[in-house]
């Protein structure tokens, strides 16, 4: 494989739900070992174009391939490679962590030892050790340990691309610290991230490359310091670009009273 | 406030399905036609009243048994209204008011009041009590329904209560397959009901004990001049009424203990984690082990599967009770355990559906044997957790009414109809996916989705791919070699088993982001995804997406 193959690539994705268009063309390319920020306001699109990309949701038109391997034409292949957290889904609820680790990773065929040793490091990190000593079903976890769970089945396998929706939702700064460093490390081996936010500040602090999306379309796609251009801070360049709605003065007021 | 949620619940009605809410008007349409029916024709005022006391004991059964065998959630969720500043109870009070303002509600308070037409016939005086009575009655019933609804779903916090839900469910499934031959000798006997009602028997004795008998009793009495008695029966029942709807109030206000299960102790089968592991570990190192081993825990550990796996044995075991003390149809107790392999059919005929968006996870993990191991395994799973307590049920059966005869066919019939049934269920599941309230947010005891489609199709699909090893136990039994027919059913079983796995597996493998979009998205997005004229399984898929009551209410 040469190395001008992007880690992922999303070419013409296009998805209709009920007549209202939630993915319009959107095509992306992200480089090997870079992170990418996908940022966009509520309803966006993120979601639905990260579903297409990974498999979860069959586009009208248009497809993803992943270091080459196309998501919908071989995807067992891209499978492999790719390591997802989708947000806000159920789990097999009535499993520990470890279990679920353990069924996931024998799922996907990795060796029993193995597994065995992947899923203890991973939970002892997200420290969700101590939970597993009190065999804690996934159905008791918080929010935040949904997600952090979530992000041991993603990784367990070793995969090659990390596509993450909200990661950083509802976990604490603490945790939040240990995620990044994963994910640094992650790249850092050679790896690549994609990781959809509503946080500016945290997509400007964490990636490389951000990619604005509205309305389902790319609006911007590039370096931090290309997309933010003249702008001080992200944020900035994406109320220039998905337009804000200023509160006035006069609204709202018995808020105040 | 009252006034806002009810019109929040027509609201919420006017976006959701109707097939079976129309179903249910059609039911109480018919049940108001019968009542009034009695009425009218009675022949004489004490007909009219043992009549009218049938009718209402009905009326409470079916609003008791309706809402939690229909599979509906219910509209107006309390947890939708946890953060509003209002005290629980009150709003526990509000929503069960709004549970009055309904087609179903209204239908009954028209049918309960054919006791105002009995009080006309018998002595116009005596409307003072009907009146007050009627009224009384169509609260009691009501609410009746609601407690019961809302205490199955109590009931699955914890493992005592999953238990009674079971006997309860058992109980119902093992009314509706074989209730009829306990009322059937009552009603040969009563043929001529309009004529001369219940009579003086045992049956009319224990129907004027119950609270719904009351009310005719008053207007009975109030007719005959006691209006001491009248009194008396109207305020029992305003009593019982008043205490009714305060614990169901109670039962309606939001829950705000933690969700799931409450334990103590670790969850069934869990070790706590050690380095090695298991030395012997009892399942094979692949993917099959690794679905295997995960179904067999959620199905221990999960209340709401839990439910389906006991309910279908305890029907089971109510099942050979009851044709056992029949005498009659007592040659029918040995085969409980194919009754078992029956309902375990009907009750897993929608595993995907039950497992919510967790099947992300199929998807995203997709090798190249994973959709297989996963159809497969859960196949195994079902068969290791019914088989040997179905087997039991059959075996102690045989052994206590002294029918050895039964042997071979018993085992012909388990063989078949857990082979035919584990198939099935897995072809419908993967087919007639029915997504319910997503795991990590359930809290009603019917709120795994709906699977009426499927229990339909099985209802009819199970005998029909059994037919060969059940002829063959029939013919060969009246040759005389029973025993003959035993490799017949255990062959029809596992060829069934295979191919119909088989079906299900492609298919899956085929449609498996369709699946989840089904479950994701809900019925516009997944109809658009099957062909209108497509293969046989297109259409039973469409069917089931049209068929089965959409369940997807959010918040926790």
């Amino acid at each position: 494989m040469s190395d001008d193959v992007p880690a992922l690539e999303l070419d013409g994705l296009t998805k209709t739900f009920n007549e209202t268009r939630a993915a319009d063309g959107v095509s992306l390319s992200v480089p090997r070992g870079a992170m990418l920020g996908l940022v966009g306001p509520n309803g966006a699109g993120k979601t639905t174009s990260l579903s297409m990309a990974v498999g979860l949701l069959r586009p009208d038109s248009g497809t993803a391939r992943v270091l080459g391997a196309d998501v919908w034409a071989d995807p067992v292949s891209a499978k492999r490679l790719l390591g997802v957290l989708p947000d806000g889904l159920a789990l097999p609820e009535r499993l520990t962590g470890g279990e679920l680790l353990d069924y996931w990773g024998r799922l996907r065929g990795l060796e029993r030892g193995v597994v065995r040793a992947r899923a203890e490091e991973l939970l002892r990190v997200l420290e969700l050790d101590g939970a597993e000593a009190d065999s804690v079903l996934v159905a008791e976890y918080s929010t935040g340990m949904r997600k952090k769970i979530g992000l041991a089945t993603a990784l367990l396998h070793a995969p090659k691309v990390l596509v993450l929706d909200e990661p950083y939702e509802a976990v604490d700064p603490v945790s939040a610290r240990v995620l990044t460093a994963i994910l640094r490390r992650f790249t850092d081996g050679g790896g690549t991230v994609v990781v959809s936010s509503h946080v500016m500040a945290l997509v400007e602090q964490l990636t490389d490359r951000v990619a604005v999306i509205a309305r389902g379309r790319v609006l911007a796609d590039g370096s931090l310091a290309d997309v933010r251009g003249t702008d001080a801070t992200l944020e900035d360049t994406f109320v220039r670009l998905v337009g804000a709605r200023e509160v006035g003065k006069g609204e709202l007021a018995w808020l105040s009273s | 406030m009252a006034v806002l949620l009810i019109r929040l619940k027509f609201t919420l009605l006017g976006h959701s399905p109707t097939g079976m809410r129309l179903f249910g008007t059609a039911l109480a349409v018919l049940g108001l036609g019968i009542t009034w029916y009695f009425a009218l024709a009675a022949g004489s005022d004490a007909v009219r009243a043992d009549l009218l006391s049938l009718a209402f004991a009905v009326w409470a059964a079916t609003w008791m048994l309706g809402p939690t065998v229909a599979n509906g959630t219910g509209v107006l969720r309390s947890q939708y209204f946890a953060l509003l500043p209002l005290d629980r109870r009150r709003l526990g009070a509000i929503l069960l008011l709004t549970m009055f303002f309904d087609i179903g509600p209204a239908l009954t308070l028209v049918a309960l009041a054919a006791l105002a037409w009995h009080a006309l016939a018998v002595d116009p005086a005596a409307l003072l009590v009907a009146v007050p009575g009627v009224l009384l009655l169509w609260v009691f019933v009501v609410s009746l329904s609601r407690l019961v609804f809302r205490a199955l779903g109590a009931a699955m916090h914890s493992r005592l209560g999953m238990e009674i839900a079971s006997v309860q469910w058992g109980l119902i499934l093992a009314g509706l397959f074989f209730g009829w031959m306990a009322v059937q000798p009552a009603f040969t006997a009563t043929l001529d009901l309009s004529e001369n009602g219940l009579g003086d028997g045992a049956v009319g004795a224990v129907l004027s004990a119950l609270p719904t008998s009351w009310p005719v009793l008053a207007v009975q009495a109030a007719a005959a001049g006691s209006w001491g008695a009248a009194s008396a029966w109207i305020g029992a029942l305003a009593l019982l009424t008043g205490a009714l709807v305060a614990v169901t109030a109670v039962l309606l206000a939001p829950r705000v203990g933690a969700r799931g299960v409450r334990r103590r102790g670790r969850p069934l089968g869990a070790h706590p984690p050690t380095a090695r592991g298991p030395r012997f570990p009892l399942l094979p190192d692949t993917p099959l082990g690794a679905v295997v081993g995960k179904e067999l825990r959620q199905w221990w550990r999960d209340p709401w599967r839990g439910l389906e796996l006991r309910a279908s044995l305890w029907a089971a075991l109510f099942i050979g009770l009851l044709t056992w003390s029949s005498g009659t149809f007592s040659f029918f107790a040995p085969f409980t355990g194919v009754i078992a392999a029956f309902i375990m059919a009907l009750s897993t005929s929608n595993m995907y559906g039950h497992d919510g968006t967790a099947l992300w996870l199929s998807v995203v993990g997709q090798g190249r044997d994973t959709v297989r191991a996963d159809v497969r395994g859960r196949q195994v799973a079902i068969l290791l957790l019914i088989v040997p307590g179905a087997a039991l049920l059959s075996a102690a059966f045989v052994v206590a009414t002294g029918s050895p005869w039964a042997w071979p066919y018993v085992v012909t019939g388990m063989a078949v109809f857990f082979g035919v049934g584990s198939g099935l269920a897995l072809l419908l599941s993967v087919v007639a996916l029915s997504p319910g309230v997503d795991p990590q947010l359930r809290v009603d005891a019917n709120d795994s989705g709906d699977n009426q489609v499927q229990v339909w199709i099985a209802l009819v699909a199970l005998p029909l791919l059994s037919a060969p090893a059940v002829l063959a136990a029939v013919f060969l039994g009246l040759a005389g070699l029973p025993w003959a027919a035993a490799p017949v059913g255990v062959l029809n079983g596992a060829l069934a088993a295979w191919w119909l796995g088989r079906v299900a597996y492609r298919r899956l493998e085929a449609r498996l982001p369709e699946a989840f979009a089904r479950i994701r998205y809900g019925k516009e997005v997944a109809l658009r995804t099957v062909p209108a004229n497509g293969s046989l399984l297109d259409r039973l898929e469409r069917t089931a997406i049209e068929g089965n009551a959409e369940t997807r209410p959010t918040g926790s």
